[in-house]
C-alpha cells in the first residue's frame, strides 16, 4: 500500500511524510501548549517520563545510525564509529562540557579513521 | 506605517533578536543540522525535503528520528507515533514561555506562531532574556532570535545536503557523523539525574536487540517507551528509598 503511495504520489511523496509524518505529531504539543491555560508542572512525574522516553528513542535513533549506517558514514568500520563518538564523549568532559568541543574531537578521530580506510 | 502612529515599532526589536542570535546560538544550531541534510540525501529525498523539515517540525531530534527511522526501514505509523512522543516536551515549554510572549496587541495567531518557533534554543534563551525586556519589545524580539536562528538551520540543512555528494569519502561519513555526535553530546549533557542517564544508555542498548525481537517497523517505539519506562521507574524507586 505503501509502495502504491509512494507512487501516486510521485515527487511530492518526501513533502508529504515531512508534513505528515514530522510536522503535524510535533506541531500539535505546539498549539494544545498555546490553548492550555494553566501553567504546567514541569517537574510532575508525566511529564519527567515523557522527557525520559524522548531520551531512551533519540538515544536509540543515535545507536541504529552508528551501528548499521547507510551510504558514506558506513565506509568507517564500527571500532572507528564506537571510537569518534567516545572520543567526542571524552572531549566533552576534558573541554568543560562543551558540547562544540567534543564535537570536534569526535569529528577529528572519525575522518582520521575514515582517511585510512575509505 | 503612518497609518497605525499608535502600534509600537516592530523592526526594532526583531533586529535586537536577530542580533542576539547571531553567533553561538546560530552556530550551535547549524552544527546539529548539517548533518540532517546529509541524512536527507542519503534517504534519497530532495533538499527542499530537508530545508522543509528544518523550517516545519523545527525540532532537531523530531527530524533525526523522522529520517533515521526511514533508513532503518521503520513504518510509516510508527515513525509518526515516535516523532509525536519526542515531542511533547514541547507542550510545558511553550506552555511556560506564553505567559513571557503575551501582550496587548499579541493575540492567539501571533502566540501560535511565537510557538512554532519554541525548540530548544529558542526556549533557554527567550526564558532568559524576555524577562528583562519591555512587553511590547518580547514578542519581535522572539521573532527575531528565533528568524535568525532557523535562518542559519535551514542554511546549514541545505548545505550539508549537497556537501555530502561534493565531499571526499572520509569527510563525508564526518558529516553524516555530525547527528549521532551531537544528539549524543547533547542527550549527555542534559542529562542530570541517575534516571537521564539510565534513559539514555537503555536506548542506546536496547536499539540493537530490540530490531531482532520486534522487528524494524517498531522497535525503535519499543525502546523508547521500555527503555523510557524503565528509567522513570528508578526515579520512582530512588524518590521513595
Amino acid at each position: 500500500m505503501l509502495a502504491a503511495l509512494e507512487h501516486a504520489t510521485g515527487g511530492l511523496w518526501p513533502y508529504l511524510v515531512v508534513v505528515l509524518i514530522g510536522f503535524l505529531p510535533t506541531e500539535i504539543w505546539r498549539v494544545i501548549g498555546v490553548f492550555a491555560g494553566r501553567n504546567l508542572d514541569e517537574s510532575s512525574d508525566l511529564m519527567i517520563w515523557v522527557r525520559l522516553v524522548a531520551a531512551a528513542l533519540v538515544a536509540g535513533v543515535v545507536a541504529k545510525l552508528l551501528l548499521a549506517p547507510s551510504g558514506a558514514l558506513a565506509v568507517v568500520p564500527l571500532w572507528g564509529r564506537a571510537g569518534a563518538l567516545a572520543a567526542g564523549g571524552l572531549g566533552y568532559w576534558l573541554m568543560r562540557r562543551s558540547v562544540l568541543g567534543g564535537l570536534v574531537l569526535g569529528e577529528a578521530v572519525l575522518i582520521s579513521v575514515g582517511l585510512i580506510y575509505a | 506605517m503612518n497609518a497605525e502612529p499608535v502600534s509600537r515599532p516592530f523592526w526594532p526589536s526583531f533586529v535586537a533578536g536577530v542580533g542576539r542570535a547571531a553567533g553561538l546560538p546560530s552556530l550551535v544550531l547549524m552544527a546539529s543540522l548539517i548533518g540532517v541534510g546529509g541524512l536527507t540525501r542519503d534517504i534519497g529525498y530532495p533538499m527542499f525535503a530537508g530545508v522543509l523539515s528544518t523550517i516545519l517540525i523545527w525540532a532537531g531530534p523530531a527530524q533525526v528520528l523522522l529520517f533515521g527511522s526511514i533508513a532503518a526501514g521503520a513504518s510509516m505509523p510508527a515513525i509518526a507515533i515516535a516523532v509525536s512522543l519526542s515531542s511533547i516536551r514541547f507542550f510545558p515549554m511553550v506552555v511556560s514561555i506564553v505567559p513571557l510572549l503575551r501582550g496587548p496587541d499579541v493575540g492567539i495567531g501571533k502566540l501560535l506562531l511565537g510557538a512554532h518557533f519554541v525548540a530548544v534554543t529558542s526556549w533557554t534563551e527567550g526564558r532568559r532574556l524576555l524577562p528583562g525586556l519591555p512587553v511590547a519589545e518580547r514578542f519581535p524580539f522572539f521573532i527575531g532570535f528565533a528568524c535568525m536562528v532557523m535562518a542559519a538551520a535551514s542554511f546549514a540543512t541545505g548545505v550539508g545536503y549537497y556537501l555530502i555528494g561534493a565531499l571526499p569519502a572520509a569527510l563525508a561519513a564526518a558529516l553524516l557523523f555530525t547527528t549521532p555526535m551531537f544528539f549524543t553530546l547533547s542527550l549527555v549533557a542534559g542529562s542530570k539525574t541517575r534516571a537521564d542517564w539510565a534513559a539514555l544508555i537503555l536506548g542506546f542498548v536496547l536499539a540493537p536487540l530490540s530490531t531482532f525481537v520486534v522487528g524494524q517497523d517498531f522497535d525503535l517505539l519499543a525502546v523508547g517507551l521500555i527503555g523510557g519506562s524503565a528509567a522513570y521507574l528508578l526515579h520512582r524507586t530512588r524518590r521513595k528509598g
